[in-house]
């Protein structure tokens, strides 16, 4: 197999290595193989017909890169590593080489009845099907956290949200199907109408690669453009709440969205920089399903981060980010609390009350 | 070559067999390094964790006559890292601890594979400066600037990488462990091992910890930018700045092609109507830095610059730098194939080199663009072709071969930061003259009696 790749892409990296310091996993290893430059060799060994997919190191590489983009943003160069890493997955994760869960995940994803049973059942937010400006309710959000999309529409009435919108394809796209999840953007793009702002940053970058950057926007990203001034405070224990922001990989490094959370998080609460907040925090996607050890690996210095911050919530602009971290923290039985900007927003409006952070008395408890 | 099962598994005895890898998947992202167009695919890569590891290593090495090519970051730009004849490829990057810093004897202890960004912070946390300031620096490792030699932005006030490494942990090829140097600025028990190991580009030994000279960290730096409509006059200021007994700490320049591809691509502001400019930085007290810096924007007046604009503030002033330090990638935005190459002259004689460097372009129908260091004379032409051109690429590489010659002719050198390794051995001899090459080799056995350490390299 030769000529697989799109040589304008391959060709930009001029093996600087300036991307090694930025990537979660050569952390982890210490091995050129797993970093970008690395894969991008790999990429390159693969195009020549040096190695074929079938190497187990390069299967192995194709699964352990979290796509998470750290490598974007620092590349002198402007290597495209996201669309690179798409190209390589449809080649490496077709027939039986496809991991079994993200095609299950997929295969429900990619339906549509079922996501509109789901949301029926879990009750996301609900409004007219036609306005200026849409919300997109997410294909696991709906199901996982119907709440999110509720309090970005209380935070933004006039929003359409049709029921009928479909899974935007992010999914597909990171897992080797890149050519039906462009088409399910697509498609999603003409159920939305107008701008369509979503809760997801990872759902926010797929979208924007196919529909164009002027048609989405990120909720907080929204917001600030808007002008919308977040109103109210979180307040814990009768003092203002002490806040942590996850960045979401995507909407970092490939959409570039890095302030405005915090510019919002700052206007309701006491934000707090925490080391490593804007660096992968393992969930990547399906990547917390189908590695698990080393998601792990990659949130737990993270969560030590977080706790030895001492605040009371960690705030997330993606549903994947956002079950990472709570799962993370309830089972360390962490006190701090992982909740959607949107929800903290709208806690802060007086809308909804967020979770309490637990009581530290446990913690000592446990470490007794 | 191909490594023999018996020798992977001591290797896997020696470091542990999660610090071997030997299949063609784990081979190939180390078949090269930041050189392009090299490669070379290695038998086995091994991470050691320290300087016993090593020494067991190459003893093995030695005895069973396999090649040993020591590897930081892999950011060189000469091949020094290439596994052409196979072997072993021994990574430095687990030893990564910085082991003292001593505000007092201002000085550092580290171990090889720390990078020089880390090491530069550990020294500011204690209001320590570390000078050498490579371009690489984030990703580079200490281990990796003493073997090369590097410089960086500073070098005209602080000189390079040599001029800071006070001791050095190296393990010799046949396997003993030497501690050259020491903690003093001044010691001279002995030949200098330690300056003779410092850009020896790991053909004599491999460092295993590394002691370094800090600095107090300066009060203030600033940066200046003047614009000249041809680098001839440029070159004259400099001339003038020094002839002024003016040191800054920075001035470097770049030629009109480069200004047009760094503002392309950064969008900085830079003038383009500009035939060059020069970059001029000082540190130390305030009053100081402002008179040398004055100083410098009047002489360049003097000789014709269309302007001279000071830094207002920090963020300008590292907005300044980043232009330089951004020259490499926004060029290879213009292209596929980016050669970078590296070559000094005497500082008078830089303009007259550069206009060399165009007239030879034009002989070989080739685009090279040219930036670096005034204040040292070391210049980075570079030149970028389509990857697939082999015939452009092959008239680059000859391009590049009148350079150096002529690098030599004006007596100059074919490198004045990036080193010699495989990229360019061919031109080594004319630099050096055949008595002083054979000299190199028997320094080389000396240390290596039976060549295996990153041969192919320096002094083979
Ligand atoms: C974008 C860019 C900018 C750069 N800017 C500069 C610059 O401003 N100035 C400059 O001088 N260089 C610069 N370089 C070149 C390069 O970064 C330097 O040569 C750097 O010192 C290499 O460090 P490394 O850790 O990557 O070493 P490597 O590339 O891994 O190795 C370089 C050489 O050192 C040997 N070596 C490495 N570690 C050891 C060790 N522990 N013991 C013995 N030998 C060893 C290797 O065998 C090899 O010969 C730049 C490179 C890039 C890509
Ligand atoms: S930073 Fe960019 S150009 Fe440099 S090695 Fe990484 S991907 Fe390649
Ligand atoms: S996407 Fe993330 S994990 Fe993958 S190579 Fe880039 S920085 Fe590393």
């Amino acid at each position: 197999m030769t000529n697989l790749f799109d040589p304008e892409l391959l060709d930009r990296c001029i093996s600087c290595g300036f991307c090694l310091p930025t990537c979660p996993t050569y952390a982890l290893t210490g091995d050129e193989g797993s970093s970008p430059r690395g894969r991008i060799n790999l990429m390159r060994a693969l195009d020549t017909g040096v190695l074929d997919v079938d190497d187990p190191r390069v299967k192995e590489e194709a699964s352990f890169c979290l796509g998470c983009r750290a490598c974007e943003p620092v590349c002198p160069a402007g290597v495209q590593y996201g669309q690179l890493l798409e190209t390589w997955r449809d080649l490496q994760w077709t027939g039986r080489n496809r991991p079994v869960i993200a095609w299950a995940l997929m295969t429900a994803a990619a339906r549509t009845s079922l996501l509109r049973l789901m949301g029926l059942v879990r009750r996301p937010a609900r409004g007219p099907a036609t306005a200026a400006t849409s919300l997109m309710l997410g294909c696991f959000e709906r199901g996982l956290f119907p709440g999110v999309s509720r309090a970005a529409r209380r935070l933004l009435p006039g929003l359409a949200v049709p029921a009928d919108q479909g899974c935007c394809g992010a999914l597909h796209a990171h897992n080797g199907q890149s050519h039906e999840g462009e088409e399910m953007a697509r498609r999603l793009g003409e159920q939305l109408p107008g701008v369509v702002v979503t809760t997801s940053g990872g759902c926010a970058a797929h979208l924007a690669s196919v529909l164009g950057r002027d048609r989405v926007q990120e909720l907080s990203e929204h917001l600030v453009a808007t002008g919308v001034t977040p109103t109210g405070e979180v307040r814990v224990d009768g003092r203002r709440a002490r806040v942590a922001l996850q960045d979401s990989c995507h909407l970092r490094n490939g959409l570039g969205v890095s302030a405005q959370p915090r510019a919002l998080i700052s206007a309701v609460a006491d934000l707090v920089a925490v080391p490593g907040e804007a660096s992968c925090c393992g969930a990547a996607g399906t990547y917390s399903m189908l590695r698990p050890r080393d998601s792990r690996r990659i949130l737990d210095p993270k969560l030590d981060a977080v706790e030895a911050a001492g605040v009371d919530y960690v705030v997330a602009v993606n549903p994947g980010c956002l079950r990472q971290l709570d799962t993370g923290l309830r089972r360390r039985r962490s006190r701090v609390r992982a909740v959607h900007l949107a929800d903290l927003l709208a806690d802060a409006a007086g809308g909804q009350a967020l979770p309490r952070p637990r009581r530290r008395a446990f913690r000592a408890f446990r470490a007794g | 070559m191909s490594l023999g099962q018996d020798v992977i598994v001591e290797l896997q005895a020696i470091v542990g067999s999660d610090h071997v890898r030997t299949t063609k998947g784990d081979l190939e992202p180390y078949a090269r390094d930041a050189t392009p167009l090299f490669r070379g695919v290695p038998d086995a890569v091994v991470w050691p964790r320290t300087a016993e590891e090593v020494a067991a290593i190459l003893r093995l090495a030695t005895r069973r006559g396999v090649p040993v090519i020591p590897r930081g970051a892999g950011s060189n730009l000469s091949a020094g890292t290439l596994a052409d004849r196979g072997g072993i490829v021994l990574v430095l990057t687990r030893m990564t601890t910085i082991l003292e810093v001593d505000a007092d004897e201002l000085l550092a202890r580290v171990e090889a594979g720390v990078t020089t960004a880390a090491l530069a912070e550990a020294a500011a946390a204690k209001g320590l400066l570390y000078a050498p300031d490579p371009g690489s620096r984030t990703v580079s490792t200490v281990g990796g600037n003493v073997a090369t030699c590097a410089g960086g932005l500073r070098g005209l006030k602080y000189g390079v990488t040599r001029n800071y490494v006070l001791g050095a942990t190296a393990v010799l090829p046949t396997g003993e462990i030497i501690r050259t140097g020491g903690r003093l600025w001044k010691d001279v028990a002995g030949y200098d091992l330690t300056r003779l190991l410092t850009g020896s580009e790991g053909t004599l030994g491999v460092l295993t910890e590394i002691t370094v000279a800090l600095l107090p960290m300066p009060a203030t730096t600033n940066t200046g930018v003047a614009y000249f409509p041809s680098l001839a006059d440029a070159g004259r200021a400099v001339t003038a700045v020094i002839a002024d007994g003016i040191v800054p700490a920075t001035l470097e320049f770049l030629d009109a092609k480069c200004i047009g591809a760094v503002e392309d691509y950064a969008h900085l502001g830079l003038r383009r109507d500009a035939g060059a400019l020069l970059l001029f930085g000082d540190d130390g007290h305030a009053d100081a830095v402002s008179r040398s810096l004055d100083r410098i924007g009047e002489l360049s007046t003097r000789h014709s610059a269309l302007e001279v604009t000071l830094a207002p503030d920090v963020a300008r002033s590292e907005a300044l730098l980043a232009a330089r330090r951004c020259a490499l990638p926004a060029l290879s935005r213009l292209g596929t194939l980016t050669i970078l190459e590296d070559a000094t002259v005497p500082r008078p004689r830089l303009a007259e080199m550069v206009g060399r460097i165009d007239e030879i372009a034009g002989r070989y129908d080739v685009s090279i663009a040219t930036f670096g260091h005034a204040g040292d004379g070391n210049l980075h032409p570079t030149c970028v072709v389509d990857r697939h051109d082999d015939a452009a690429a092959d008239r680059a590489h000859k391009a590049f071969g009148d350079i150096f010659a002529t690098a030599i002719e004006l007596e100059g050198t074919i490198t004045g930061e990036h080193g010699v390794g495989a990229a360019k051995l061919p031109y080594l001899q004319a630099r050096l003259g055949a008595d002083q090459m054979a000299l190199l080799r028997r320094i080389k056995a000396a240390f290596d009696p039976a060549g295996i350490l990153n041969p192919g390299k320096l002094g083979s």
